[in-house]
């Protein structure tokens, strides 16, 4: 099979497939979207609603890095904890994480993929490098690998890796611009981190999803 | 140009790009009520832009870009409802009707969608977009050399996959 009949056949096998949406719809739907445009205060105002509504998200203050601190007795021995986050391996396999401030993405990415996660973090309002491409899945699979409670201030994520589709890894970011009303300033339990600085540069909710893991992307 | 005119110019542009914006997107992402969705709204936000978006180079590989990027805009929202698992909503999707799932090889479209998504993305926009490799290399923000290096292995893992299946079709 040589390169033309190769195309010709990716050509053919979707050559069945045509719009159905008459254009008078998508005109319509567009003058939506120019009307939205014009008025940008709503749309800020359903991100807060939304924030809120769905009490998945949590505003952690950006203060300074934490100290070390020790770590969890009776936890895995690589567990590592700092006044920004901690992470703690259980033994059912499952990986806890604790996020007190959105400091050190780099030192938490590291640390997730020594317990053999592969993961990218961020926080610094962008969820995808260009080295990483998103995966579209339903919410079921995306709530056995992952899922979030908040308290007192902090985020706490447990991730179930043995539930990762094959090929996939795992995006942990925030969500800047979301504008939702700031909590007081929250004072990190472990270590002496600097969380009672005014959250200036605070970012937005924190955020899981899955992405298709590679080298460049999840390590 | 006047209100009037616009849309018959628009109309002319979605008559002539849609099905192939269509078919760019579908390849990209596998799965053809989400690809009809993402080019809906890219369309929509092609007319809501419409006097920048016809002085557009390329503006059907502006909507398609428009739809990969609204299908990275959905994925971003749908993380969010990860922690709030809502029984009634966790149902199963719909299934795609049979007149649907008919309407593309699905040997072809398994092995397509076997590819890395960056791989699916240059075999939209270069073989069923027909775009050259500078302009897709422009609408992915990659290299050319990254554009041609990505759809040699794309092709070279097309051929290898179909290759076998289509010599036992043609025995049987």
């Amino acid at each position: 099979m040589n390169d033309n009949e190769l195309i010709t056949m990716v050509r053919e096998s979707v050559a069945d497939v045509h719009t159905v949406t008459p254009v008078a719809q998508v005109i319509s739907r567009g003058r939506a979207v120019r009307a939205r445009r014009r008025i940008p205060g709503v749309a800020g105002t359903l991100a807060v609603a939304a924030g809120t509504a769905l009490a998945v998200t949590t505003l952690l203050p950006s203060g300074h890095q934490g100290l070390l601190g020790s770590g969890h007795p009776g936890r895995h021995p690589a567990s590592a904890q700092l006044a920004a986050w901690t992470v703690a391996r259980q033994v059912n396999g499952d990986i806890d994480v604790t996020i007190h401030q959105l400091q050190d993405p780099a030192g938490l990415q590291r640390t997730l993929r020594a317990d053999g996660l592969p993961v990218t973090v961020s926080f610094s309002g962008s969820p995808l490098s260009a080295s990483c491409q998103p995966y579209d899945t339903g919410r079921d699979i995306l709530s056995a690998v992952a899922h979030f409670h908040t308290s007192d201030g902090s985020a706490y994520l447990v991730i179930n890796p043995s539930a990762l589709p094959s090929g996939t890894g795992v995006s942990i970011f925030d969500e800047p611009g979301a504008r939702v009303p700031l909590p007081s300033p929250h004072t990190p339990r472990h270590g002496q981190g600097s969380g009672s600085t005014a959250p200036a540069g605070i970012t937005g909710p924190l955020a899981v999803a899955l992405v298709y893991a590679s080298q460049q992307c999840t390590g | 140009m006047g209100v009037g005119n616009q849309q018959l110019d628009f109309a002319e542009f979605y008559r002539s790009a849609a099905d192939e914006c269509l078919r760019a997107v579908l390849v990209s992402v596998g799965d053809q009520d989400t690809a009809r969705e993402l080019v809906d709204e890219a369309f929509a936000r092609a007319w809501a832009s419409w006097r920048t978006v016809s002085r557009h180079p390329a503006p059907e590989a502006w909507v398609v870009r428009t739809a990969l990027n609204a299908g990275i805009s959905r994925w971003r929202r749908r993380r969010r409802e990860v922690p709030v698992p809502d029984p009634a909503r966790l149902a199963n999707p719909p299934a795609v009707s049979g007149a649907s799932a008919r309407l593309v090889d699905p040997l072809i479209m398994a092995a397509v969608m076997r590819l890395p998504a960056r791989q699916r993305q240059v075999i939209a926009l270069r073989l069923i977009l027909d775009l050259d490799t500078a302009r897709t290399a422009e609408v992915l923000g990659i290299a050319p050399g990254t554009v041609m290096a990505h759809l040699g292995r794309a092709m070279a893992a097309l051929r290898h996959d179909l290759e076998p299946e289509l010599q036992q079709e043609n025995r049987s």
